[in-house]
């Protein structure tokens, strides 16, 4: 199971309208490559973009970029499972599909079938620290997606008969997600176990007791709250004369009236006192583990360091973690990591399905042994530099469409408060030393702060006398 | 957001339209009745060894983009040596041109790049992206590992190992569990009736010496494409690509003799890999169809966006959204060079296994029978249109593109004739596709599932047998 980036790509100017050149295209400054190897591939002045705010609040970033005769069109709202509470765990993950069943003049089932006539496509994703739209289209039928996604916005119908119909297709998902995937149970048990308080304590997805609980006032509340402009950022992305798309876009949707704030959820975790540890017994022919360390939020400082560290641990095939358990012991089929910015301190998570017949404690002992030598000695000067190369070369990477720009300002400007963080992003990763990586890694990687669950595998025969 | 954790796509499924190029799910093309895809001329030749170059310049981004296809994929696995072609691209990258595994890893990371390769049913893949001022360093380590790899024997030891616990864990997830049960049920004895990673009895039995076999038989330049992507100056890159390659030696011996075509079986047949534990079954109703390149392949393309692509689909609209039944539900024509075949892939819980089988059959009777309505076909040419160009953005998707075009024969205008060809499909052609290409009495039926409750779920639909996972 390797890692799956939720979207990120694209756009080369590749694709021109044969009849009117594209001037604009020709006239782009070139990217700063071939100059002195520490100078950054990809700067902000690489890019064009411009930050307004309308009057009820919602917050409008336009990138301008006329490779290609397409737009995608985001919709960050700051809303996620953090935001939930027991009880009605998953509503977050519910009203991102909900968002597409209906609104005062998008009748059920109208919202996919106007896009996709006018040759567009939608899809969504929630996380625990928020929830985000994207329509890919043409550049010439912006309208569509700005009058389908205003219209919800301001009139969302939640009515019962999707509301029943949607909630099974959402279980589904999570039978398919987590109930019988190894990966996503691991996943599940490893936060539920490292956080006793915080609201990242639950699943995205949210607990199937829950899903069978949410009423639809939990619902019409939630939409309220959360789903008004002021809680969101809208990002277009792509191929558009930025006066005339401000306009369209303040006509969409300046008239949706802005909501009191919501209150920051409560995180009341406490610091930890000591391993823990969670097995889970599933009918599977291989082991595997996961473990979980305390990391900072993306806003504190030693983020930049934690990154560069994640790198040098599991960055490929070179990394320390790949050649230790895969390449020398033969022990893993794969080490990835999970780790992102975020709101609030979360984990830097470790993924290690191992082969058939692998012990697990050997496994997590020769693990223990790389991050112990790592915060020991520190990385070495390539290793160093490498780690850094990777991240600014994966930055340039995600840029590659309309979508992933617009999904690299949404995300930055939603966790970090603005958009040109993640140039900061590259920059401060430059910056960190290793030193830098040695102090971080022995404050982060302390075994009293982890979390490790142990997928326990149990022959299929007696997996159902207990299921 | 790096791992599947990030986020739950609405379907994912969708997002793999294009995964290698031959699967025409949805997302697959442009828009009707606005500009077509027109792409900057393509520098194209041939090198003396027979090596097929194809050389793009966009400078968005100061990245490049390398894809080298060699016809040398599961289906030239000779018989009981099944898994050899991807074990032999697996051991590519491990041992080239005088660097060794981990020279090789820290050289590309070092950079910031990436080198891969893998095996699938026809191609042999390998990928290289390095930054534009990496470019000679990429090609380099492209051409030392499809040209010069050393396979040492303590790596074939080790890859082979791995590939065996990389059977295991594919049977351990229920989607790729099912897909990799269909191919032996809906191929029978066809070159295209194993998993690309082989079953673990043939992987166990490769030794160093058919792997270098493999090798020196089939990736070679006069069976290969090398496309190139990306922030260069056409000219000296096709320079620098004829003095990397210019070692490289032709093929001896003569081409291999094409495989058969797979036939409809006439009868519907029903297997069950039985998974006592899992509280949800795998779907998959599949049936042989056309190779790629086939003369109705826009017509098939537009009736499967009806059918099962995009969110609007027959399928989507009521297994998913009108009755609740799943999460993900799509249909797929894989095209091949030599044969092909229609799927129809989802998952329910196992107490509305009967309900969603039933289900699928209705939506895909009726389609069949009645054909679609005329805005249906309107919206699903709109729809392949508006999404082709989204998948040429990024200059590895356009490589990929680029290099299938190659593969498969498609002529140089094939990505410029996309939209014309979608456009011209009529519902007379819909009609024909669906009547000829979509099976409904002769379709297999594969479920993974408790056989207990399946067996009794599935009666009456056909001849069943119960397997363990394969």
């Amino acid at each position: 199971m390797s890692p799956r980036a939720v979207a990120a790509l694209l756009a080369l100017p590749l694709l021109v309208p044969p009849a009117p050149a594209p001037a604009a295209a020709a006239k782009r400054p070139k990217p700063a490559v071939a100059a002195p190897a520490a100078a950054p591939a990809f700067s902000a002045a690489s890019l064009k973009v411009q930050r307004h705010v309308l009057d009820n609040g919602m917050v409008v970033l336009l990138a301008e970029d006329h490779s290609v005769p397409t737009v995608t069109l985001w919709q960050w709202f700051k809303v996620g499972s953090r935001n939930e509470r027991p009880g009605i765990t998953g509503i977050s993950h519910y009203f991102e599909h909900m968002m597409f069943n209906g609104s005062r003049n998008v009748p059920p089932k109208e919202y996919d079938r106007i896009l996709e006539s006018a040759g567009g496509y939608s899809n969504a994703f929630t996380d625990r620290d928020m929830t985000a739209y994207y329509e890919d289209i043409a550049a010439d039928r912006l309208d569509v997606p700005l009058f389908l996604d205003s219209d919800r916005m301001a009139s969302l119908s939640l009515a019962p008969a999707s509301l029943a119909s949607e909630i099974e297709v959402v279980k589904e998902e999570r039978r398919m997600a987590t109930d019988n995937d190894v990966y996503g149970l691991l996943d599940e048990h490893l936060w539920a176990t490292a956080f006793l308080a915080s609201p990242y304590r639950w699943p995205v997805v949210g607990w199937m007791g829950d899903l069978e609980r949410i009423t639809r006032e939990d619902c019409v509340a939630y939409f309220r709250t959360y789903y008004a402009p002021n809680n969101c950022i809208l990002v277009l992305a792509g191929d558009f004369r930025p006066d005339s798309a401000l306009a369209r876009i303040r006509a969409a949707f300046g008239a949706i009236p802005r909501q009191d704030p919501p209150a920051e959820p409560p995180d009341s975790e406490p610091e930890p006192l000591g391993e823990r540890r969670v097995e889970v017994h599933f009918a599977a022919e291989s082991p595997a583990f996961m473990v979980g360390y305390r990391s900072p939020a993306a806003r504190e400082a030693d983020f930049a360091a934690l990154e560069v560290l994640d790198r040098v641990l599991a960055g490929g095939e070179s990394s320390r973690l790949h050649q230790a358990l895969v390449y020398e012991r033969g022990l893993a089929l794969e080490v990835t990591t999970a780790f992102q910015p975020m709101l609030g301190p979360g984990l830097i998570q470790f993924w290690v399905p191992l082969r058939p017949g692998a012990a697990a404690d050997e496994a997590l002992a020769a693990f223990d042994a790389e991050l112990e030598r790592l915060a020991g000695a520190g990385p070495t000067d390539a290793e160093l530099e490498k780690a850094r190369n990777l991240i600014e070369a994966d930055f340039v990477k995600s840029l590659k469409t309309n979508n992933g720009l617009g999904q690299a300002l949404g995300f930055h400007e939603h966790v970090y408060g603005d958009w040109r963080a993640m140039f900061d992003r590259v920059a401060r990763a430059r910056a960190v030393t290793a030193e830098d990586c040695r102090r971080v890694a022995r404050a982060v990687f302390d075994a009293r702060r982890r979390t490790v669950a142990t997928l326990v595998p149990a022959p299929a025969a007696s997996a159902e006398a207990v299921r | 957001m790096r791992a599947r954790d990030a986020g739950r796509p609405r379907a994912a499924a969708t997002l793999a339209g294009l995964a290698l190029g031959v699967v025409l799910a949805a997302g697959a093309a442009p828009r009707a009745a606005a500009a077509p895809v027109a792409l900057p001329p393509a520098t194209r030749a041939t090198l003396k060894n027979g090596l097929t170059v194809v050389i793009l310049p966009s400078s968005r981004l100061p990245l490049v983009d390398f894809r080298l296809v060699a016809g040398a994929g599961s289906v030239h696995d000779p018989a009981g040596k099944e898994g050899l072609a991807a074990l032999t691209a697996s051991l590519l990258t491990q041992g080239a041109g005088g660097r060794d595994a981990r020279a090789i890893a820290d050289t590309i990371a070092f950079v910031g790049g990436t080198l891969e390769a893998e095996a699938s049913a026809e191609q042999l893949v390998v990928t290289a992206e390095v930054l534009r001022k990496d470019f000679a360093l990429g090609l380099e380590l492209l051409r030392d590992v499809v040209a010069r790899p050393a396979f040492p024997a303590a790596e074939v030891e080790r890859r082979r190992d791995e590939a065996v616990g990389a059977i295991a864990a594919e049977r351990d997830d229920l989607w790729d569990l099912a897909d990799r049960s269909l191919l032996p049920f809906l191929y029978g004895a066809s070159p295209l009736g194993h998993p690309a990673l082989g079953w673990e009895a043939s992987v166990a039995a490769l030794t160093r010496e058919d792997v270098v076999a493999f090798h020196d038989r089939r990736v070679r330049p006069d069976n290969a494409v090398l496309v190139v992507v990306g922030d260069v100056e056409p000219k000296a890159a096709l320079e620098a690509v004829g003095r990397a390659f210019a070692d490289w030696k032709r093929g001896r011996g003569p081409a291999p003799a094409p495989y058969p075509p797979a036939r409809r079986e006439g009868a519907r047949a029903v297997r069950v890999v039985s998974r006592p534990e899992i509280t949800q079954s795998q779907i998959r109703l599949a049936c042989p169809a056309v190779p790629r390149g086939h003369p109705d392949e826009f017509p098939i393309r537009v009736a499967n966006a009806i059918l099962g692509g995009g969110f609007t689909s027959r399928l989507v609209n009521t297994i998913r959204v009108e009755r609740g039944l799943t999460y993900r539900i799509r249909s797929a024509f894989t095209m091949h060079r030599g044969a092909g075949a229609f799927t129809i892939s989802t998952f329910t819980r196992n107490a509305t296994l009967r309900a969603c089988v039933d289900g699928i059959l209705e939506v895909v009777g009726t389609l069949v029978r009645d054909g679609p309505t005329e805005a249906e076909l309107d919206k699903a040419r709109r729809f392949l249109t508006g999404q082709f160009p989204l998948g040429l953005q990024a200059p590895d998707a356009l490589a990929e593109q680029l290099a299938d075009a190659e593969f498969y024969g498609l002529g140089p205008g094939w990505i410029a004739g996309f939209d014309a060809g979608v456009n011209a499909v009529t519902l007379d052609d819909v009609r024909r596709a669906l009547k000829s290409y979509v099976c409904v009495d002769d379709l297999r039926l594969l479920v993974v599932a408790p056989p207990d409750s399946a067996r009794a779920a599935l009666a009456g639909l056909g001849p069943l047998e119960v397997v363990e996972a394969p």
